[in-house]
């Protein structure tokens, strides 16, 4: 028997000592973030390639007699006629609940000073979208706590919806709001010990943003509480373009593993109009053709291939994504927009004349769509708030037209006046996401009127004072909306005695 | 005659493709390239020719090994190698031998792109990474 053993262990040291073999080149030029080399005649696309001092780097262009790659680190450290070898592995991201709380790079290494993570599985950044048949249709909602959003632009778990807007329009706020509402969500799931209860998981990917925003969203989350269920992917203006490339597809790998793993799970891609700029950095270095705009050709492969991958999977979980886009002077015909508006299942268009105007958050209405539509709202939003949109819609049309007329009738002045009202309830500050079945009750009562004795510009306090009245003394009764997810007269009778009981107090 | 990097490229393709015979390269066609550009005068001669040596020291570094060793090597097993290697690749490979004391013990072998690495320099290498 011990012969046997010895023969297993001579196997072994045989392997064990068996000759490496590694496909080498040379580096011929180092430039702005991209290496060409000689040699590698057997490395693949996408292959990471072990550049001297521990720095990684990806094929991404395989010519007759050279390779193009991006270096992923210091390229000061490298120089011309440095030897360089194939790994023969596709670029991998450390994913799991590990990194939840967490601030790591585009290469998933710890950026935020808390130690290593102690992470074991990984996922590779690029990956196939799945296929028709492992995708489910979006049914279920994903509440961002945002009031205009939930009741008239629903988003369901597993669609991709576009945030776009000009600069400083509040379109992170909203990202983050949502992430913070997620959060929130969770909290009071877990409370309340339902087994069918499914959190979500958010990833919020910074791109070529200044390192003093990123830590400002770190720190709103955490002081919302939100940072323990949220992964931060960061690649801020400093770090070089491949770094900012490659950040969407890595945040996209964390979450598929959610996904994958049978959780939901929401990613925010802070924004896509940076990470096409640095796509076109590198593709101009790398001597690839370019078109529209100096972009390269496979512009829109690289947006939809990275938005494809949020989907909701039979018998497993979802991933949805928010992607933002900055429009310049509100122009959503520009290439890297409608490319991407193309791609999304809707958009959510926020204006500068609205922001400015106080109506924050400043969804436009008209332009803001969902293509999942109701699909993805409970019962009880469809009906409180099911005819909001029309209303609104048609307020911004009577009120640009009696800019020019003061003699209005009466049904006229009763639609602005609705209009109006609509507008002030959907106020909301930021970092406040309020949760649907507070929601519905504030929108309920515009329904029945309980705002019509106040003048318009005080029907946000009365929303406020409603949401804080039901809050602390109606606890049960939220409960009951949240659980029930539909009204019915028994409920309806109760929401109107709560709404007449807060009322007999409140003194506009 | 070419003028841009492509077209350099591409006449230097062309001439390393005419160098040859039987699917190898050959001597005399290199010598029959060679005469041919320094006849035509060609306006960037020299650029042509350094890509052409770049492709020509690389289909040639494919039928070369250079064995690095540590300590000394038999000439049989140099010749194994040689053997072993001209099978793998389909062609024929001649070795030559090269001390390098760094890789403390062991052989190193370099062939085209390809490095095989059995030394203890290597194994200690990896052995780093892996930590």
């Amino acid at each position: 028997m011990s012969t046997v053993i010895e023969q297993i262990e001579q196997q072994i040291a045989k392997l064990s000592n068996k000759a490496v073999r590694k496909n080498t080149g040379i580096i011929r030029t180092v430039a702005d973030g991209v290496a060409k080399i000689d040699g590698l005649s057997d490395v693949a696309y996408n292959e990471m390639i072990q550049f001297p001092n521990g720095v990684i780097g990806i094929a991404l262009n395989l010519a007759a007699d050279e390779v193009g790659a991006v270096v992923l680190g210091d390229v000061s450290q490298l120089k011309e006629g440095d030897e360089v070898s194939t790994t023969g592995k596709l670029l991998s991201v450390p994913v799991g609940k590990a990194l939840l709380g967490r601030a790591v790079d585009a290469l998933g290494n710890p950026v935020d000073g808390k130690g290593p993570i102690g992470s074991t599985e990984t996922y590779p950044v690029e990956k196939i979208a799945p296929g028709i048949m492992a995708r489910k249709s979006v049914s279920q909602p994903l509440f961002t706590g945002i009031q205009a959003i939930d009741s008239m632009i629903p988003i369901g778990r597993g669609q991709r919806e576009l945030i776009i807007g000009d600069r400083g329009t509040g379109k992170t706020t909203i990202a983050i709001d949502t992430i913070i509402n997620q959060a929130k969500i969770n909290k009071v799931g877990a409370a309340s010990g339902d087994p069918a209860f499914r959190p979500v998981y958010s990833i919020y990917v910074a791109i070529g943003q200044k390192n003093s925003n990123i830590v400002r969203t770190i720190a709103a989350l955490e002081a919302a509480g939100a940072l323990e269920y949220t992964i931060i992917v960061a690649a801020p203006a400093a770090d070089n373009a491949a770094n900012q490339y490659l950040a969407p597809f890595s945040g996209a790998a964390m979450g598929e593993w959610f996904m994958e793993n049978g959780m939901d799970a929401l990613i925010v891609f802070d924004d896509l109009s940076k990470h096409a700029v640095a796509y076109r950095q590198i593709s101009l270095i790398l001597k690839r053709p370019s078109g529209r705009e100096a972009y390269p050709g496979d512009v829109f492969y690289l947006h939809s291939r990275l938005l494809e991958r949020s989907a909701r999977l039979d018998g497993k979980g979802s991933l949805t994504a928010l992607p933002i886009i900055e429009t310049l002077a509100g122009d959503v015909s520009a290439y890297i927009p409608t490319n991407v508006i193309s791609i999304t299942d809707g958009q959510i268009f926020l204006e500068t004349d609205l922001f400015n105007q106080g109506i924050r958050p400043a969804v436009s209405v008209g332009l803001s769509v969902s293509r999942v539509g109701s699909a993805a709202q409970i019962k009880v939003t469809k009906q409180v708030g099911g005819k909001l949109k029309g209303e609104l819609a048609q307020f911004r049309e009577l009120a640009a037209f009696a800019q020019f007329g003061s003699d209005l009738d009466a049904k006229t002045k009763s639609q602005l006046d609705r209009g109006g009202r609509i507008v002030e309830l959907f106020k909301q500050p930021a970092f406040n996401p309020i949760s649907i079945e507070l929601q519905a009750v504030t929108i309920y009562a515009l329904q029945k009127g309980y705002y019509d004795a106040l003048d318009t510009k005080k029907v946000t306090a009365a929303a406020v004072s409603i949401r804080e009245f039901f809050a602390t003394r109606k606890d049960a009764l939220l409960t009951e909306i949240r659980t029930k997810a539909a009204l019915d007269k028994d409920l309806e009778a109760k929401i109107v005695a709560a709404l007449d009981e807060w009322k007999s107090t409140y003194a506009a | 005659m070419a003028t841009g990097k492509p077209q350099i490229q591409q006449l230097a393709r062309q001439l390393f493709k005419l160098s040859f015979v039987d699917g190898r390269l050959s001597n005399e066609q290199v010598a029959g390239v060679l005469a041919y550009v320094e006849k035509t005068h060609a306006a960037n001669a020299v650029a042509i020719l350094k890509v052409y040596q770049r492709l020509v020291a690389a289909e040639v570094a494919k039928g070369s090994a250079v064995i690095e060793h540590a300590g000394p090597v038999a000439d049989a097993t140099l010749s194994a190698i040689g053997t072993s290697l001209s099978q793998r690749y389909g062609r024929p490979v001649t070795t030559t031998a090269k001390a390098n004391p760094s890789l403390l013990a062991g052989l190193r072998v370099r062939i085209a792109d390809d490095v095989y690495e059995s030394s203890v320099s290597g194994q200690l290498a990896a052995l780093s990474e892996s930590v």
